[in-house]
């Protein structure tokens, strides 16, 4: 049986895609979760500057480490997006496989 | 060597379809270290007493010994985590985000009063991204169990 390599390229996009879908989903809940956190970080910085419960010092301090944390997040985007093209890829590497033991008739992938 | 019509197509496709078997057989692709249970656990039980030291220090509950405390085991955590993490191969981010949050400690340490929300926004904040990478960690390892359980059925 011989392969259809249109086809095949189809199948292989469809689970490419299929696979990084919920990665996709994920990265969007967390970077809204991240957001949120900040803004009623900023909320608490300013509410407690304003009762006097911080000073100023410690709302430089405060905000020097949101800054800081971006270095964490950009960390957190990374792993997430590598993960989604490892699955994407391997999903199209199992299409290719099964494809070529369907050909040869054989399961030897 | 004789190309003509008579030359013997099938062998030759047999033998490519073969060849490109032998790339791919066990071939898959790593870009992120595996998904680790005990560093999932770990960072949540950081988080939890996280999140507890932080409300006990809005209310103003949190003593000065219950503090010290709290960052030295936080800390104990933390470098416990990162050594976890060394172990890995393709760990390098989540290496980073861990030093960066043993930094938050270590800063909020040093300067002193409570661990109020005000001030661990950005703890907090390295804390979610850590979750997060254990999350997607978390997907990978289920997608990929479920392709070896898909290959090993659904081939003739």
């Amino acid at each position: 049986m011989s392969i259809n390599v249109s086809q095949l390229i189809q199948s292989m996009l469809g689970a490419a895609t299929g696979a990084a879908k919920g990665h996709g989903a994920d990265l969007k809940n967390y970077l809204e979760a991240r957001a949120r956190l900040i803004a009623e970080g900023v909320a608490a910085i300013a509410s407690d500057r304003l009762e006097g419960k911080i000073n100023d010092d410690d709302v430089r301090f405060a905000f020097d480490e949101i800054k800081e944390s971006e270095k964490s997040a950009a960390a957190a985007v990374s792993v997430t997006v590598k993960a989604a093209a490892q699955d994407a890829v391997n999903a199209a590497l199992n299409v290719a496989a099964s494809a070529i033991n369907s050909a040869i008739g054989i399961a030897i992938l | 060597m004789d190309l003509s019509p008579a030359f013997p197509r099938r062998p030759i496709f047999l033998a490519v379809v073969a060849y490109c078997a032998v790339l791919l057989a066990g071939c898959s692709a790593v870009f992120v270290a595996p998904y680790d249970e005990t560093t999932d656990r770990l960072l949540t039980e950081l988080a939890q007493k996280t999140e507890t030291a932080v409300v006990q220090a809005d209310a103003g509950q949190l003593s000065t010994e219950d503090r010290q405390k709290f960052y030295s085991e936080s800390l104990g955590t933390v470098r416990t985590l990162k050594a976890r993490a060394g172990l890995f191969a393709k760990n390098e981010d989540e290496l980073r985000a861990l030093g960066v949050l043993e930094k938050h400690y270590e800063r909020l340490q040093e300067h002193g009063g409570a661990p109020r929300t005000s001030l661990t926004t950005g703890l907090r904040g390295t804390l979610t991204d850590l979750q997060q990478i254990e999350i997607a960690k978390k997907r990978s390892s289920a997608f990929s169990s479920g392709l070896k359980k898909t290959s090993s059925t659904s081939t003739p």
